[in-house]
């Protein structure tokens, strides 16, 4: 499998695998406040191994949130894209913006470009995003990207519900 | 550049790297009360999460954690290696063996091949081994691989004791090196008879 190599690019972005050289930022955000509402706000050790994962995911499944750059600076903005670990009841995609990239549409642009691509290359029919109901921006986004809200959906932890978004099926892909 | 994670071979074992289709055998000891000393057991989601973060902590330090395969069935029996996460005092050599595969020696095996391959390849001039006190099976293996309760060293949380690894000057031609070999070749063949006696 040769996904290292896979990237895909927007008007303004490129989106890339997570590398070992984003490990500081992902700490970062997962230590702050602002990952409270994405199984965040931890100690150094959790943090750590959030982003440990985060590459290690790609090694699993063979795709994973993707890291956000801008086009000529490689450092990572956040991490937007497919998310399917082990007893989640549905393909999930999922965003998480660091410090002082929200609010410039990023986190749109890229979800757009990687929402296609999960459907064109992954064949995912079914897309659903988790999230927590105190996250007003999240489902702000999720909304943007044409997402419904769906009360029947499957919880994937039933002792703390999320509030679910899905995606309008897509068309078959080629 | 992605950390090209190297496989050892020993005398029935091979360790590599841990794969997407090993996950099923992981999964199923970290959510058994056998990894209670191992910060389980995890719930489906954490076991999974817990994974990857093993694949990828190969790639943030260079080393981590083989999976311990039989060299002819390929069968896993559980994993050893490095352990240095955010918040780990020190390097760790680490090991867990799937609890129905406990009792062969592939623990004192896999993790003196580690061992190795830390103190000659990479340069390491130590490793500790953090053990909850009432692991007494990890704190007997401890110290058959010659290390040694150091009350004086960090630990991790404080609830866990701290057991130092010989030096690789400490350990490189001593009776201890020649006596773990033994121990394996006699776990690899029962009728093993080695040539001669260490002298005490």
């Amino acid at each position: 499998m040769c996904a290292s190599a896979l990237t895909l690019e927007t008007e303004r972005l490129i989106l890339r695998r997570p590398a070992p050289r984003d490990k500081d930022s992902i700490v970062a955000f997962y230590m702050s406040e602002r990952s409270q509402y994405t199984g965040g706000n931890q100690p150094l050790f959790g943090a750590w191994k959030m982003a440990a994962m985060m590459y290690g995911q790609w090694e699993i499944n063979g795709f994973g949130l993707w890291a956000v750059t801008m086009k000529g600076d490689d450092s990572i903005l956040g991490l937007v894209g497919p998310f399917y670990p082990d007893g989640w009841p549905e393909t999930e995609f999922g965003w998480l913006m660091f410090d002082g990239s929200e609010g410039k549409g990023i986190a749109f642009e890229a979800a757009q470009a990687a929402l296609k691509d999960a459907r064109e290359r992954l064949g995912w029919r079914e897309i659903v995003h988790y999230i927590n109901p105190e996250n007003a921006r999240s489902v702000a986004l999720a909304e943007r990207l044409g997402a419904v809200y769906d009360p029947e959906a499957p919880q994937p932890f039933e002792d703390r519900p999320a509030l679910i978004y899905r995606q309008p099926k897509s068309e078959v892909a080629a | 550049m992605k950390t090209v994670i190297p496989t050892i071979e020993t005398k029935r074992l091979i360790l590599r790297g841990p794969e997407a289709e090993d996950y099923p055998d992981f999964k199923a000891t970290f959510s058994s009360y056998r990894s209670r000393f191992m910060g389980g057991p995890l719930n489906t989601y954490e076991a999974w999460m817990l994974y990857a973060a093993e694949m990828g902590h190969w790639q943030i330090r260079g080393f981590g954690m083989w999976m311990i395969h039989d060299k002819v069935t390929d069968e896993t029996y559980g994993m050893a290696g490095g352990w240095k996460p955010a918040g780990w005092p020190e390097r760790e050599i680490a090991w867990i063996i799937w609890p129905d595969k406990a009792g062969k020696g592939y623990a004192l095996e896999a993790t003196s091949a580690a061992r190795r391959y830390f103190y000659e390849t990479l340069g390491w001039d130590g490793a500790v081994s953090y053990i909850d006190p009432k692991n007494l099976d990890s704190i007997r293996l401890a110290e058959r691989l010659g290390a040694k309760k150091d009350n004086e060293a960090a630990t991790i949380d404080g609830s866990d004791a701290v057991y130092r690894h010989p030096s690789p000057e400490a350990l490189k031609g001593s009776q201890l090196a020649h006596g773990i070999e033994m121990e394996i070749s006699h776990y690899a063949d029962p009728l093993f008879k080695p040539k001669g006696w260490a002298i005490d």
